[in-house]
């Protein structure tokens, strides 16, 4: 009975190291991510695609707020708005070079959700979800109603995408070549995704971790969760605000609407139906919850109903969301494979 | 209320004694109308186990969180190896070498057993700022000797071969041990357990014992809340028991075995 597995295991393990290497993942993935552009040559799914890198970077943003801290967080979409308007206004009306007010809408979308988290310090759960959801709210009106800063429901028009990249005084890479910017902006997808997967693999993801699971026996180890929420609220509140710079220069107009709460819902669905508390659940959810609606579009407005059944089918059904299906999926592969071992050999 | 002007009666110590530890005076603590603490004063000499006893009620538990720094004391003072513990919030004694376990079993019940144990090196991670995001040598260093460090402690309370299992799925002794395993992990010189021996069963007991009696000797210093009093009878230095959240006696084993109060409060008996 032993000798099969042992004639295996070498095979076995080597496949397995291959699989469990991130380096390998994210070779593959840069490459996916390379040639996505030239599979979809059109200008629809182009556009589609940088949706996708920057519903991706909202997603995992949310993640580790929600999934790893565990702080119910929806005002995303407030963050997201305020990156989006910060660097929009100061490209437009300050004449700011583009990279400065990416940093500076970053910045301030960063220090919006400490400050958040600094006033519901107290706040957990249920209470945590409505404060930040009406901080969402507030950020909304002040965007549909500062007429005179954000001109609000007229919206602000023609934002220039990101400077072309330039080498000895030549533009090397233009980004209002839509697969052009689809690769900036998945590339600092990437980029983000493989700094946060360090950063929850370091003792900091315990630490987040066992904040989530329990804050009194948290603080017992000696953990300032206080300090820590507010942490992680400020990485998740700034990549919200670097898509929404992302998002500005390349819808090129802005309006309120975008950033209505309904926003925070979406993806808040994205990160569970990919599977919170996972940082590549919610790329997929991110991905899946993009893509569907858009794939849908052929039958009208039924596509409505369509999503909003596959999402609550997949919060009923597979409440870990696609990680743990793809989960329990390898594990009945697994099975049937050494089943099949096992009898070949009897 | 100062510390001066409360009585010393309840405190068995002289306020010189260099060898006490964990010193608190005229605690008070209520909740409401209910006074859940009233004027506890007691001193916890180092390197001795010290348990605090009484019924349902007693107000064990509430000290407890009073020393652990869960919930402030209403008057009163703290003071734990020199340092002033009122209004200091519970992972900052921590850092000074105070731990605790819980009676209500609070583990990470999503985590494995042995990141239990690594989350309590929290406060012992040696990595520098940016190595959090780019993993380099001081980091793998760090992570090795907490995996290290977490297998020794999961071996000293037996748990060493279920260290890869969720802790929610261990049994409910193992899961308190477990609880020991992580208060432990942050190299702590004063231990609090709350009611360690509830739900365990008889080698579970024995077990849990010994390993008091070899972190004891190992200069720990350990409280322990417990209303069993055949097991405070065996590991015990030094006895408070408590009743009605008053003091109602404090001394050696033999002392409390024999004071007509503590039987009183016990068993219900007319001591007058």
């Amino acid at each position: 009975m032993s000798n099969p597995e042992i004639a295996e295991q070498p095979i076995t393990s080597m496949a397995n190291s291959i699989l469990t290497s991130r380096r390998f993942w994210l070779i593959l993935a840069a490459i996916v991510i390379s040639l996505l552009p030239m599979i979809f040559t059109d200008s629809y799914w182009r556009t589609n695609l940088i949706v996708c890198a920057i519903n991706v970077m909202l997603a995992i943003g949310l993640d580790f707020i929600i999934g790893y801290a565990g702080q119910l967080n929806l005002g995303q979409s407030a963050f997201y708005g305020i990156g989006a308007y910060v660097s929009t206004l100061l490209i437009t009306k300050l004449g700011v070079p583009f990279w400065i007010a990416f940093g500076c809408g970053v910045l301030l979308s960063g220090i919006a959700g400490m400050l958040l988290s600094l006033f519901g310090v107290r706040l957990r759960g249920h209470y945590l979800a409505i404060a930040s959801l009406g901080f969402a709210v507030i950020t909304y009106q002040i965007l549909l109603n500062w007429i005179s800063l954000t001109q609000g429901p007229l919206g602000i028009y023609a934002i220039p995408p990101p400077p072309a990249l330039r080498l000895a005084g030549l533009p090397i890479i233009e980004f209002s070549n839509l697969a052009n910017l689809f690769y900036l902006t998945a590339g600092f997808a990437l980029l983000i995704y493989v700094l946060l997967d360090q950063l929850v693999r370091s003792p900091i993801g315990e630490t987040l971790t066992a904040i989530r699971e329990d804050e009194v026996s948290a603080a017992s180890l000696g953990i300032n969760c206080q300090k820590w929420k507010v942490f992680a609220f400020a990485i998740g509140s700034s990549i919200a605000g670097a898509a929404g710079c992302f998002y500005a220069s390349f819808v090129g107009t802005l309006v309120p609407d975008a950033f209505f709460i309904t926003e925070s819902f979406t993806i808040l669905a994205m990160v569970i139906v990919g599977g919170m508390g996972t940082l590549i659940g919610p790329v997929f959810g991110a991905i899946l919850l993009t893509v569907l609606p858009e794939l849908l579009r052929g039958i009208g407005d039924l596509r409505l109903i369509v999503y909003g059944v596959a999402v609550t089918l997949v919060v009923l059904f597979m409440p870990g969301g696609m990680v743990q299906a793809a989960r329990l999926t390898a594990a009945r592969v697994r099975r049937v494979v050494r089943g099949a071992g096992t009898e070949a050999t009897t | 209320m100062t510390a001066d002007t409360l009585s010393t009666k309840n405190s068995p110590y002289p306020s010189t004694d260099a060898a006490v530890l964990f010193r608190a005076e005229g605690l008070h603590k209520s909740f409401g109308g209910v006074r859940a603490v009233r004027d506890i004063s007691l001193a916890i000499p180092a390197g001795t186990v010290f348990a605090i006893i009484g019924p349902n009620g007693a107000g064990k538990s509430t000290l407890l969180n009073l020393m652990s720094g869960i919930y402030q004391p209403d008057a009163g003072s703290m003071v734990f190896d020199g340092i002033d513990l009122v209004g200091l919030p519970a992972h900052r004694r921590v850092r000074y070498g105070l731990a605790r376990t819980f009676q209500k079993i609070r583990l990470f019940k999503q985590l494995s057993v042995i990141d239990n144990v690594v989350a309590g090196f929290h406060i012992h991670h040696d990595i520098p700022a940016w190595q959090y995001v780019l993993h380099g040598s001081a980091f793998r260093r760090d992570h090795a000797r907490c995996r290290d460090e977490a297998e020794k402690l999961l071996a000293f309370i037996g748990l060493d071969k279920r260290a890869h299992l969720l802790a929610g799925s261990l049994s409910y002794g193992e899961q308190r041990m477990l609880e020991i395993a992580r208060a432990l992990a942050t190299t702590p010189r004063l231990l609090l357990v709350d009611e360690p021996a509830a739900g365990l069963n008889a080698a579970e007991v024995e077990t849990l014992l010994d390993r008091v009696g070899m972190l004891r000797v190992q200069g720990v210093t350990v409280v322990v809340v417990e209303h069993n009093m055949d097991l405070v009878m065996k590991v015990a230095d030094r006895v408070l028991v408590m009743d009605y959240g008053q003091y109602l006696f404090e001394g050696s084993r033999a002392e409390v075995q024999a004071h007509p109060a503590v039987i009183a409060a016990y068993l219900g008996a007319d001591f007058q």
